[in-house]
């Protein structure tokens, strides 16, 4: 096969590292337009600086009620809606630290409307979604001008592919082990989907700034030595999953690890010599 | 007088390519408020017949580069030159035509008549005396930066102009520069992102002092290292970075803490020959300013920092925030076009180490062309139309205060809050 002509777009967004590579045809602006949709998102959601959700935040820790104007925020509240449900309220980002049990459960939100309340004071740092929402959003405007073959990266933690790889047939990925340097933790191959690690180990962690992981219900910082994989056909889906995984409990991890075994992976690094972990009937790797 | 190498031709076209790049910045949205005086001085060809006609006072090394960049324009023209220094007036003639009057004292030169304004490039202390006498007589003013040695004097100064209608101009070339204009043009537009800091500094590596002639005086060659005189480095050098500062911030400081000190040159002077300040700006913002004179690495400098980006105009630079490439995803694409498809392994650390960022950025654009002369046509033609260029003059009072607040804070230690009491522009 004759190797596809490619363009690379590298830019910081989202408080990290985005590369976009695309390969064939397409408009000559195509990563110009996913660029312009990733910041877009970034500019509603992020809490580093001035934005529609810290002027959500200020309402809801003063205990108003506030109105949904923009679209990009709307969008992350319905799949936050969304991904509450599906990963059985372990991925909230709502939790805080500071107030132990608040979370998405203190939240009144009503799509019909576009309004949103709280019972408690409550804050969100939409983080790995956003991150989610950044590249489907992106995704959507590649295809929009005709770009067939794609793979983006969000910070090496969240990517998305279009279509096939330039080669022909799905693109092939490894998640390295964070504890063992040349050891995988899994292999698999993306087909228009988009993949998701969470790791609560390994060099990142030790990032300045870093977010710790918190767990749902209490507040606490998880800290058990594990990495969650999730792929869906959402960014957003794929996101929440791998942030539910490894703030999970056991047996809620192995019921959304069980619903689809091939897409969702939860590797215990307690004891890294054993890894990875045979299933032994559980689906928590 | 122009390079006898240069013909007409010649420097039409380079005239006409600098006007037309100042003309391309200034017309950007946003840029023409934020320098108005450039937009006005290019905004007409300037009438050659009947040129202003300038008395220059001060015909030091300054001053005679202000002679030669007055030759350069269309509209102005050395009537009398000016100095108390003998072999300083003794060049200054060479410079221009033989009917150019000289004279040894300003005044006789103001009651000579003849004039339509004067240039002053005397040291600091004396600009604000040279000034008003300036005024008194009728004439317009262009004084080279800082303004004068106290913000009182600065003050002074902006009111006799205002009183007398004269134009009062201060010799701030940056703010007539294309790459300082078009580096302000992609700032507004937002390609740096928001601007929360500006590093600037001025850093040389020499004593600063200079020979005395066996027929003059220390403090009257070497004036700049002397109290009485002039505040050194900060309003001889910082004025101008801090003008930057301020126009890029669209601002004035809130207030100025700093330190200062005679670390290197201990050979009598009296100004600071290390000079370290903050000047804080509403919203958290900062220009963080220093100079010295033992070390020359960093030379003269503004980095415009943002949240995408950083502009060092001095360098005619433009940088993005672009992060390190991705291996993994670099190797997929030689892969790729070597027709070889592998697995990409992914999931490393998000975090990346943060050192300096050495690519060596985008070109601002720079020319040969010297902006003094387009300062000067503006003159000539405010000058003409008895009205000063648009924002000019506030630019200029607010970074001479800046200097000498900069001055007043490391002398006392204290942090100084921006003066309430300043002269309304």
């Amino acid at each position: 096969m004759v190797p596809a002509l490619a363009e690379v777009e590298r830019f910081v967004a989202m408080g990290t590292r985005i590369e976009l590579h695309r390969f064939g045809p397409g408009d000559a602006d195509a990563l110009a337009a996913a660029r312009r949709a990733i910041e877009a998102v970034d500019d509603a959601l992020t809490i580093h600086r001035p934005s529609m959700t810290t002027a959500l935040n200020e309402k809801l820790m003063s205990g108003q009620d506030a109105s949904i104007d923009d679209p990009v925020l709307f969008e992350a509240l319905v799949a936050i809606d969304q991904a509450y449900s599906a990963t059985l309220g372990l991925f909230d980002p709502a939790a805080d630290r500071r107030f132990a049990s608040v979370g998405w459960s203190d939240i009144i939100f009503d799509r019909a409307t576009a309004r949103i309340a709280a019972t408690r004071p409550v804050a969100f740092d939409f983080g790995g979604i956003g991150k989610g929402i950044a590249l489907d959003r992106a995704c959507d405007a590649l295809r929009s001008a005709g770009v067939g073959s794609a793979c983006l990266s969000a910070g090496e933690s969240s990517i998305a592919v279009i279509g096939d790889h330039p080669l022909g047939g799905g693109w092939p990925f490894a998640i390295p082990d964070p504890l063992q340097t040349g050891q995988m933790l899994v292999e698999l191959e993306l087909h228009d989907e988009s993949l998701s690690i969470s790791s609560a180990v390994g060099a990142g962690m030790l990032a300045p700034e870093r977010a710790a992981m918190i767990r749902p219900g209490d507040g606490a910082v998880v800290m058990d030595a594990r990495c969650a994989v999730a792929i869906d056909r959402q960014g957003a889906r794929a996101e929440a999953m791998s942030t539910a995984l490894i703030v999970s409990d056991d047996a809620r991890a192995a019921s959304l690890v069980g619903e689809r075994p091939k897409h969702r992976f939860l590797f215990d690094l307690s004891h890294t010599a054993a890894m990875p972990a045979p299933a032994a009937g559980m689906q928590v790797q | 007088m122009t390079d006898s190498k240069v013909t007409e031709r010649d420097f039409d076209l380079s005239r006409r390519s600098f006007i037309d790049r100042v003309l391309m910045a200034t017309a950007a949205a946003g840029v023409a408020a934020a320098a108005p005086w450039a937009s006005a001085a290019v905004a007409g060809e300037p009438k050659q017949a009947d040129p202003v006609r300038l008395g220059v006072v001060g015909t030091g090394d300054r001053g005679r580069a202000l002679i030669q960049n007055i030759a350069k324009t269309r509209n102005c023209a050395v009537a009398a030159i000016c100095d108390t220094y003998a072999p300083h007036l003794d060049r200054a003639r060479t410079l221009v035509g033989g009917g150019t009057r000289a004279f040894a004292d300003y005044r006789a030169m103001l009651d000579a008549g003849g004039l339509d304004a004067v240039v002053i490039a005397t040291p600091l202390d004396r600009h604000a005396r040279h000034c008003l006498d300036a005024f008194d007589a009728g004439l317009h003013v262009w004084c080279e930066k800082a303004m004068a040695r106290t913000i009182a004097d600065c003050g002074a100064m902006v009111r006799r102009s205002q009183a007398a209608r004269k134009v009062l101009q201060i010799g701030h070339q940056r703010m007539f520069h294309p790459t300082y204009l078009n580096a302000l043009k992609r700032a507004r537009a937002g390609e740096i992102g928001t601007l929360t800091q500006i590093r600037a500094s001025w850093h040389r590596n020499n004593s600063w002092r200079r020979p005395v002639p066996a027929d003059a005086t220390d403090r009257q060659i070497n004036w700049r290292l002397y109290r009485d005189s002039s505040a050194g480095l900060m309003t001889e050098l910082a004025t101008h970075q801090i003008q930057v500062g301020n126009w890029f911030f669209d601002a004035v400081p809130t207030r100025v803490m700093g330190s200062g000190s005679i670390c290197f040159w201990k050979d009598g002077r009296e100004v600071y020959d290390h000079v370290a300040l903050i000047y804080d700006y509403t919203g958290g913002r900062k220009l963080i300013y220093t100079s010295l004179l033992n070390n020359a690495r960093y030379g003269c400098e503004e980095q415009i920092q943002g949240s995408r980006g950083t502009i060092e105009p001095e360098l005619g630079r433009f940088y993005q925030e672009v992060p390190p490439k991705v291996l993994a995803l670099q190797r997929m694409q030689k892969d790729v076009a070597r027709g070889h498809k592998r697995t990409v392994p992914i999931g490393g650390a998000t975090w990346f180490p943060e050192l300096p960022v050495t690519t060596p950025g985008e070109s601002l654009g720079w020319g040969e062309y010297d902006e003094t002369m387009l300062q000067f046509e503006g003159f000539g033609e405010a000058v003409r139309a008895g009205k000063p260029l648009p924002g000019l003059l506030a630019q200029a009072y607010h970074a001479s205060v800046a200097s000498l607040l900069g001055e007043q804070a490391m002398d006392s230690g204290e942090a100084m809050n921006w003066p309430t009491n300043l002269v309304a522009i």
